[in-house]
């Protein structure tokens, strides 16, 4: 749980949490410029971060897949794909295990609504990326 | 891996107590009905999958392997 004060604007609300910890329901997030683009994701209900990078800074081919349901949870139209940078931020959970590589899931980015704040993990139900994609510079480790 | 035949309407089992009926098949596409206990979780692949890299994305990060993830994101991917 966050010990420095936040923002409330900087609150992204997951309606559903996240799979594994669905009582998660509200994160800080938090940009310092000193790790751009890593970004950070506190949740303000457990004792729980996560460390995000933007979609496009690892792929910025990246082509969304958010199914219906995510689009009606995020209250975005459901007849076309959101637009990142637009229509909402989409972001990818990074692993950064103590051995072996640091990987980024693009399975299941996380999309949030720019307007509103809520967000979901949009998993994708196509095998066209993967949930454990290297980063780029990581292959050493 | 077991490959069984089955059309709409037909049902396998697995155990005694898991009952998979395939309820509508297209070209592209399985409806199935499944009937299991309460304590067995029936989740699509990419939730657990998802759910699992959860919680291994979870864990502390330390200054360091923040810098570590910085280098690499910033690295260009000729550089390999």
């Amino acid at each position: 749980m966050p010990e420095q004060p936040y923002d409330e604007a900087a609150v992204l609300t997951f309606p559903a949490g996240i799979p594994g910890f669905e009582s998660a329901t509200r994160f800080v997030l938090r940009e310092p410029p000193e790790y751009a683009p890593v970004v950070s994701l506190q949740s303000i209900d457990l004792d729980l971060s996560f460390l995000a990078v933007p979609v496009g800074a690892l792929d910025a081919a990246y082509s969304l897949a958010v199914n219906e349901e995510d689009l009606r949870r995020l209250g975005l139209p459901t007849e076309r794909q959101p637009l990142p940078g637009a229509d909402v931020l989409c972001l990818a959970l990074l692993c950064a295990p103590k051995t072996g590589p640091a990987t980024a899931n693009l399975l299941a980015p996380l999309v949030v609504n720019l307007k509103s704040r809520v967000a979901v993990q949009a998993v994708r139900s196509d095998a066209r990326y993967s949930h454990q994609q290297p980063l780029p510079g990581d292959a050493a480790c | 891996m077991l490959v069984i035949r089955r059309r709409p309407g037909e049902t396998l089992v697995i155990g005694d107590q898991i009952e998979i009926e395939i309820l509508d098949a297209t070209a592209s596409q399985v409806k199935l009905g499944i009937r299991a206990p309460k304590c067995v979780t029936v989740l699509r692949k990419e939730i657990q999958v998802t759910r699992d890299q959860n919680r291994a994305a979870a864990q502390e990060t330390s200054a360091p392997e923040l810098d570590r993830l910085k280098k690499a994101l910033l690295t260009p991917i000729s550089g390999l």
